[in-house]
């Protein structure tokens, strides 16, 4: 969808954060290096200030997105008030155009990092951990859970438009993730949960 | 899509449209089903059920399982009403040693899961076996009688209610309702503000969904399951010193089977096996089916069992329907 400058896409293919702190070390100052680093910045260090280490903020907020997918609509004021909360944390708000080509691979970046945890023994085990997912399953699971926390997600809030980039990173990188997984992303949108 | 919201709240909330029909069935066989005496006996009934189940719901929605809850209710009865009778300790120094034993069995389980990595299926029955074993060389066997004769305040658990007070007299019926029945609420409250207000109840569901995003996003997965056993330890603990209070002796073979029930409620209720899915509401729900079911079935005096054979089915088809809508969803 947007493309951007050679230099900066090792930075943006790359999930491991340690890895991306040193490409975007050795990135030249300009506009774009900057805005990469404010934005890694706030994607890796710990908004609760609880001391912790190796924080993926962003992915915890994608978690955070699936989590109030599901939650029933008896807090549904509380969620509302949440999920514009962590929408604006992740920049959904940010009106700058210039900035659009590298938040949209900040944001494939996270569902990436999302998906490299879905190859996991444990991930989509079925009955208390008892019988491990197939490679099936898996793939199935994934586009579930990208897609709750994209498209499902700005359905429930009804802030299409404030998520739309967030959405077709999302629906990007899931169809990368394998050959089935665009159909599988397509028929959960039809669906309309 | 208006009516797919519909049909998505109506499945949510479905288990309580099967609690109104089981109501409905039971009070049109027998019209006493629905006296105040009975919602009163249901309702201290379903007490320890739904205090257990609370830790239960924790533990199976990080796809885990505690088999132990019952030999800790049973160790728990025996440690309180030993330490009461025989040892001539102050009830409420029994009650909380017992309920800090429970809770540090809780924190045993996590350990053998989270540390040392036993499947908590196995972790969980060895610790069952281990604690129902302990509970029996305590007591020798034999139950330990006396334990609200002796110490009637004790009864405060299961068999007072509020119209104790001259303050709820003045209520009529609402002075009826049983203390346990009113911790078992404030349980659930407290269950409920853990599930949906807090960071840790959004852990749990994050430790069910995908267990290594989680740890990559900051979750101290290992800490979290230390903190939801130790939980289902407490809350089993609580639930052993209503029973306690109730059956006013202390019996090593208590709770036999109660933790399969607790499941029941816990998958009934909507609670996922697979982890990552499930609300509190939805627990009450089950607790409240499974307590009626049980009265229903006495008041139709429907033998001991066959109520065991239709318990089994209730579970059977919970997990079933579980399993059978996660595969309906994958293919």
């Amino acid at each position: 969808m947007y493309e951007i400058d050679g230099e900066l896409l090792p930075y943006y293919t790359e999930i491991d954060p340690q890895k991306r702190l040193v490409i975007l070390d050795s990135l030249p100052d300009c506009e774009a290096a900057d805005f990469a680093r404010e934005v890694y910045n706030d994607r890796y260090s710990d908004h609760e200030r609880k001391g912790r280490k190796n924080i993926d903020w962003w992915l915890w907020r994608c978690i955070c997105l699936q989590i109030l997918y599901g939650r029933g609509g008896f807090f549904k004021r509380f969620r509302d008030r949440e999920i514009d909360a962590i929408t604006n944390e992740l920049r959904m708000n940010d009106s700058d155009e210039s900035h659009a080509p590298y938040l949209y691979h900040e944001y494939r970046n996270t569902a990436r990092r999302y998906l490299s945890t879905c190859n996991s023994p444990g991930y989509a085990s079925r009955f208390m951990g008892f019988r491990q997912a197939s490679g099936d399953e898996k793939i199935l699971k994934a586009c579930s859970d990208i897609w709750q926390m994209s498209e499902g997600i700005s359905r429930i809030a009804g802030n299409g438009g404030k998520m739309r980039l967030w959405i077709s990173a999302f629906r990007d990188e899931i169809a990368e993730y394998d050959t089935v997984c665009l159909d599988e992303y397509e028929r959960l949108s039809r669906e309309e949960k | 899509m208006e009516q797919n919201r519909f049909a998505a709240a109506f499945k949510q909330n479905a288990i309580w449209l099967v609690f109104i029909i089981e109501i409905a069935i039971f009070a049109y066989f027998n019209p006493k089903f629905l006296g105040l005496a009975n919602i009163v006996n249901i309702s201290r009934q379903v007490s320890y059920y739904g205090i257990a189940s609370i830790g239960m719901t924790f533990v199976i929605l990080i796809a885990g399982i505690d088999l132990s809850i019952g030999s800790i209710i049973a160790l728990v009865n025996v440690v309180c009403a030993y330490l009461m009778m025989n040892m001539g300790w102050n009830m409420w120094l029994a009650i909380l040693v017992s309920i800090i034993m429970a809770t540090l069995i809780g924190v045993l389980n996590g350990w053998m899961v989270a540390s040392i990595g036993i499947p908590a299926i196995i972790a969980t029955f060895a610790s069952q076996t281990v604690f129902r074993g302990l509970s029996y060389l305590l007591s020798g066997g034999l139950p330990i009688p006396g334990v609200v004769l002796e110490n009637p305040t004790f009864g405060f658990f299961a068999r007072w209610s509020l119209n104790r007070w001259a303050v709820f007299k003045a209520m009529g019926d609402i002075g009826l309702i049983p203390i346990c029945a009113i911790i078992m609420v404030i349980c659930f409250a407290v269950g409920s503000f853990i599930l949906n207000k807090s960071y840790f109840g959004r852990y749990f569901y994050a430790i069910g969904g995908n267990e290594e995003a989680s740890e990559l996003s900051g979750i101290r997965v290992n800490k979290m399951k230390y903190l939801i056993y130790a939980l289902s330890g407490f809350f089993a603990g609580l639930a052993g010193i209503v029973l306690l209070s109730r059956s006013g002796s202390a019996q090593s073979t208590a709770a036999i089977g109660f933790e399969f029930e607790v499941i029941t409620c816990v998958v009934l209720g909507g609670v996922s096996v697979a982890g990552g899915i499930g609300h509190m509401s939805g627990v009450i729900a089950g607790v409240l089916i499974i307590g009626s079911l049980k009265s229903g079935m006495i008041m139709m005096n429907v033998s001991e069992y066959t109520q065991m054979v239709v318990q089994g089915l209730v579970l059977a088809v919970a997990v079933g329907f579980d399993c059978f809508s996660k595969k309906r969803q994958a293919s």
